[in-house]
């Protein structure tokens, strides 16, 4: 073994259930070798939960392929290195052991549950393709918290909820074979099981990312459960530290195809040795520390072939040795179970502090509003009908908006959260004319034009095959400017988003995705907008790439005036940016109020619910949960929307739907009991404080 | 679902509808006049004019649809001008052998297209060559076709007939009118084989045009499923390769294909009338052509009908299979 092998090796008593040797990855591309992993060594204990997590490029996805033995064939990538899951090698066995490992030791949970899951095949029959009894496909179901679950044994994925999806798929990876459908065959290549017969590792590649807050915590604790119940390991691939910090036991941070830094999850996260590390734990949005930094640079070019540390040009310790060389993994401490690092200067021990906030800058608004608003939503309601059953018979309404009143004042900010479902995507296609309301008025300031959109992927809103130049031009067309005067509009609007003016000559495809980001918003801002209205517009970015988004939104309402109303699930998000929040569910409006105070002192119970269910960097705190789901949206209710999922449900919740209470001048809550839910969370948040200055409490489980 | 069908249904009976107005239209504006020609060339104005009062063509255009229509539902067809029997009962008999042709074509095209299909789907770097021959032999007109496979396995290798359904004069009991069933009913052995080698060269040629479109189709359509997500579920299963394709890719490929093959079935019918020609295939496309060439009015129509009938029937079935496959297209919306 080799020496970096020997410190990423566990001594002692516990199996090793997966062990991987200087694994590389190469993908040839027409411009160029991609190198998507670069000589990586790790060992999974029996029964650990380990995190892989990195940005995107860092190679953790094409990781947890490899485990699984599932590189895309089609790509035809050239992979050295071993990799040994249970016993069979997943990188020279033959097809038939690779795939009675996966059947019997292996175990797979993907990103997207809808595209995951065979849309043509019922529920149950995928879960028992795995070639297990009906019965024990209906307790797999069941142990993953899918309600009624021989219902959705015959259901097809497209009629089950994202969160439901994924407990599915879940159910799906534990109902690994087990001995009893091993043949001979498969056992003599050496495929094992785990107790009670489930997968021995289960690959997990960011399973909760496209879920909800509240069912993504859920799913979290699912993961922990069933590594309990059945003892297998699980290997959890995320771009998310908080999502990692809930649940690994160790955590192994990639960059550009390199393990940098591997520990145990509390000591990594308090003590973090690695520039990377720490940078990326300052980089991450939430809702205690939002002014974070963003990364410096750009993320690495995985067709480069440094020969220094690829984290160098980032780097605030980097040196000259740096460059030269590249810095092998040593133990981060003496003594052996301490984790290792991969640098020359790594961070000096220190204490991982919450910052403290700085003091909010002179140009934030203050409510009530300076003006007349420039976008105002005046109970608006909206209602589509649909039809459900077998037989297509039974109508039912959708009450996807109902009796929302909100108003973005001039140059200010306000952001729209809630969950999926809770109506604000509907909201916002209403505040941008393109849906007409049922009820309600909608008024935009009498100067100001259309608001302009920007959407949630706003890259792939760029027409591709036109140059950015041209796109710009044709919101200017419809502002009546001439000629002549085009080409300056286009620098300046390019300028405004910090891109350069020659910009406007690449199409969209030559850009990287930040640019292509700035770039749409350069568009939406050439027609001069008085309103910018964001839809979920750093969901899909990186997290050293959100921060300086969200900072040009910010640079942009303080230099142009312009208003922002953001629509977003994230709450860390909603905070940086807004200085109004409207909390939303099931289409009506929950709570609304100055984002300190919302969030600081939360006055609905869903706010808390909400905010209790993010995961943040604190080691081993498994959130508090929302128990079920977002509701559907069908069918008319009577009493509280939030009452099934309530903790301080009371009858009168079941019986009146509460209005919206004005708590104060400018805060608002739709609980009949808000005021003891302020107390309550008040009393809360000194419990936690006193808890976590009590010795002993620190570093979680261990 | 039902709902879905139900309306599916609903809107096959008004194409239905449709598709006698037109062929009732296109038959009232036809330039030769029908009367004329069964009258014969000697016959004077007074008598046509009197034949034409006697069938009623000279009332309003809408009472001769009407008529039209009455007929229909008896059905009626009329009286062909060549054979002097009734078109229903012509078509009845000419009817079997293009079926048990187009049977045997419908296998073929499966086999073909499905093969093809998969095949090409999966090698997708090359097999060029291959791909040549099939696009030549399917954009070849298939009397061409037709001609050269007569000269390869009629004239050169001897293995085939070229012509007829049967060689044989053993006479066979006019059971059904399909000639097979006939024979194996009969426990004819020498009538079988000698009916089934007469079909295979008839049955390539209708098969071939539609095999390789369906097969192109499925191709891309094939490619693409392979590259979803929950293909590579599937395999993260431990599932083998064959399992992972029949089960999971092929059946979420087929919403195209089925959708090509229903197109198809209107190639394949007015392909048949030119097959049957060529191998003088005693099957409605044979009577077709000959009552063209006889402007035989009330025996184009009545074929016309079937042939648009059995087309839009088919399209709808076609729709109908495609909700079955896909769950997703039973949502209403």
């Amino acid at each position: 073994m080799t020496t970096e092998a020997k410190h990423m090796s566990t001594h002692g008593a516990s199996e090793i259930v997966a062990h991987v040797e200087d694994l590389t990855v190469d993908f040839p591309t027409p411009q160029g070798t991609v190198h998507a992993l670069r000589g990586v060594s790790l060992e999974i204990r029996s029964g650990e939960i380990i995190a892989i997590v990195g940005e995107s490029g860092s190679g953790k996805t094409v990781f947890g392929l490899s485990l699984l033995g599932l590189l895309p064939l089609t790509s035809r990538p050239t992979v050295r290195g071993r990799v040994l899951v249970a016993g069979v090698d997943m990188l020279s066995a033959g097809p038939a052991a690779q795939r009675a490992a996966r059947r019997i030791s292996l175990g797979a949970v993907f990103q997207d549950p809808l595209t995951s899951l065979n849309p043509t095949m019922r529920i149950g029959q995928q879960v028992k393709e795995r070639g297990i009894t009906a019965d024990r496909a209906l307790a797999n179901l069941h142990e993953a918290g899918v309600p009624e679950p021989s219902r959705r044994f015959g259901q097809f994925p497209h009629e089950l909820s994202g969160g439901l999806r994924q407990r599915a798929m879940i159910a799906m990876a534990v109902g690994a074979a087990g001995t009893r459908g091993a043949n001979r065959r498969e056992a003599a290549a050496g495929a094992v099981t785990g107790a009670n017969g489930g997968p021995r590792l289960i690959v997990a590649d960011e399973p909760t990312t496209a879920l909800d807050v509240s069912v993504q915590a859920q799913v979290v604790l699912l993961f922990d459960r069933i590594r309990r119940e059945h003892g297998c390991s699980v290997v959890f691939v995320t771009h998310d530290l908080g999502v990692a910090a809930s649940i690994a036991d160790r955590i192994a941070v990639f960059y550009a195809g390199r393990i940098r830094e591997i520990g145990q999850a509390a000591d990594l996260l308090l003590h973090p040795h690695h520039p990377y590390t720490r940078d990326l734990l300052a980089s991450r949005l939430s809702i205690e520390d939002i002014y974070a930094d963003s990364i410096a640079g750009d993320p690495p070019d995985a067709r480069a072939e440094p020969t220094g540390c690829a984290y160098a040009p980032r780097c605030r310790n980097a040196q000259s040795d740096c460059v030269l060389n590249h810095p092998p993994l040593h133990p981060r401490q003496p003594g052996r179970q301490s984790g290792a690092v991969a640098c020359f200067h790594t961070v000096i021990e220190e204490e991982q502090k919450l910052r403290s906030l700085p003091p909010p800058s002179t140009t934030t608004v203050a409510l009530p509003q300076n003006g007349e608003p420039v976008l105002e939503l005046q109970h608006v309601s909206k209602t589509f009908a649909t039809r459900e059953g077998r037989f297509g018979l039974r109508k039912q309404e959708l009450h996807a908006v109902d009796d929302v009143t909100f108003a973005v004042p001039a140059a200010g900010s306000v952001a729209l959260v809630g969950e999926s479902g809770c109506g604000k995507t509907t909201t916002l296609r209403i505040a941008t004319g393109l849906l007409r309301p049922d009820h309600g008025d909608v008024r935009w300031a009498a100067d100001a034009g259309r608001p302009q959109l920007v959407f949630q992927d706003a890259g792939s809103s760029l027409t591709p095959w036109m140059k950015i130049g041209p796109q710009i031009v044709e919101r200017l067309r419809s502002r009546g400017v001439s000629r002549t005067d085009r080409p300056e509009k286009v620098a300046e609007a390019l300028s405004l988003v910090g891109l350069d003016p020659r910009v406007a000559d690449a199409r969209p495809r030559d850009l990287s995705g930040g640019q292509r980001q700035r770039a749409a918003i350069a568009r939406a801002l050439a027609s001069d907008p008085r309103v910018l209205i964001c839809d979920e517009p750093v969901s899909a970015l990186d997290a050293s790439l959100v921060i300086r988004v969200l900072e040009l939104l910010e640079s942009l309402q303080e230099r142009l005036g312009v208003a922002l109303l953001v629509v977003t699930h994230d709450l860390a998000v909603a905070r940086r940016i807004a200085d109004e929040v409207v909390v939303m569910y099931r289409g009506r409006i929950v709570e609304h109020g100055h984002t300190d105070q919302v969030f600081g002192n939360p006055a609905h119970p869903y706010t808390q619910g909400l905010l209790a269910a993010i995961p943040t960097t604190e080691p081993g705190r498994l959130a508090p949960v929302l128990e079920g789901e977002p509701p559907a949206l069908t069918g008319k209710l009577q009493g509280c929307p939030f009452a099934s999922r309530c903790r301080y449900v009371r009858d009168r919740c079941l019986v009146e739907a509460p209005p919206l209470y004005a708590e104060s001048l400018d805060r608002a809550s739709a609980c009949h009991f808000y005021k003891e839910v302020i107390a309550q969370g008040k009393s809360d948040a000194l419990s936690i404080e006193a808890a976590a200055q009590t010795p002993g409490t620190e570093a979680g489980r261990h | 679902m039902l709902r879905l069908i139900a309306w599916r249904v609903a809107g096959l009976l008004i194409v239905l509808l449709l598709l006698t107005l037109a062929v009732f239209a296109i038959q009232a504006k036809l330039p030769a006049d029908p009367v004329a020609v069964t009258l014969g060339a000697g016959a004077t104005p007074q008598l046509v004019a009197q034949k034409r009062h006697e069938l009623g063509y000279d009332k309003p255009i809408w009472i001769q649809y009407g008529r039209f229509l009455r007929k229909l539902v008896r059905g009626d067809l009329g009286t062909s001008l060549r054979t002097h029997s009734s078109v229903t009962g012509d078509i009845a008999h000419f009817a079997p052998p293009t079926i048990e042709l187009a049977l045997a074509s419908a296998v073929w095209v499966f086999v073909l297209a499905l093969g093809l299909g998969i095949w090409s789907a999966l090698r997708r770097h090359g097999a060029s060559t291959a791909r040549v021959v099939m696009l030549a032999s399917a954009s070849a007109p298939p009397f061409f076709l037709a001609i050269l496979l007569i000269l390869l396995f009629y004239s050169h290798l001897h293995w085939l007939p070229s012509s007829g359904q049967s060689s044989s004069l053993e006479p066979v009991g006019h059971v059904t009118g399909f000639l097979i069933i006939d024979a194996i009913i009969a426990s004819n052995g020498h009538v079988l084989w000698d009916a089934v080698l007469h079909l295979i060269l008839p049955s390539i040629v209708v098969a071939v045009g539609p095999a390789v479109s369906i097969a192109r189709v499925m191709r891309g359509s094939l490619i693409d499923v392979m590259q979803l997500d929950h293909i590579r579920t599937a395999r993260a299963k431990g599932l083998t390769e064959l399992r992972v394709l029949f089960k999971h890719a092929l059946r979420n490929s087929l919403t195209p294909v089925l959708a090509m093959s229903g197109l198809q079935v209107g190639l394949l019918l007015t392909g048949v009338i030119i097959v049957e020609t060529v191998f003088a295939w005693p099957g409605l496309g044979l009577y077709t052509a000959r009552a063209l060439q006889f402007d035989d009015f009330p025996a184009v129509i009545g074929v016309t009908l079937v042939f648009g009938c059995v087309y839009v029937i088919v399209n709808a079935v076609v729709d109908i299979l495609q909700m079955v496959a896909d769950p997703r297209l039973r949502a209403v919306r």
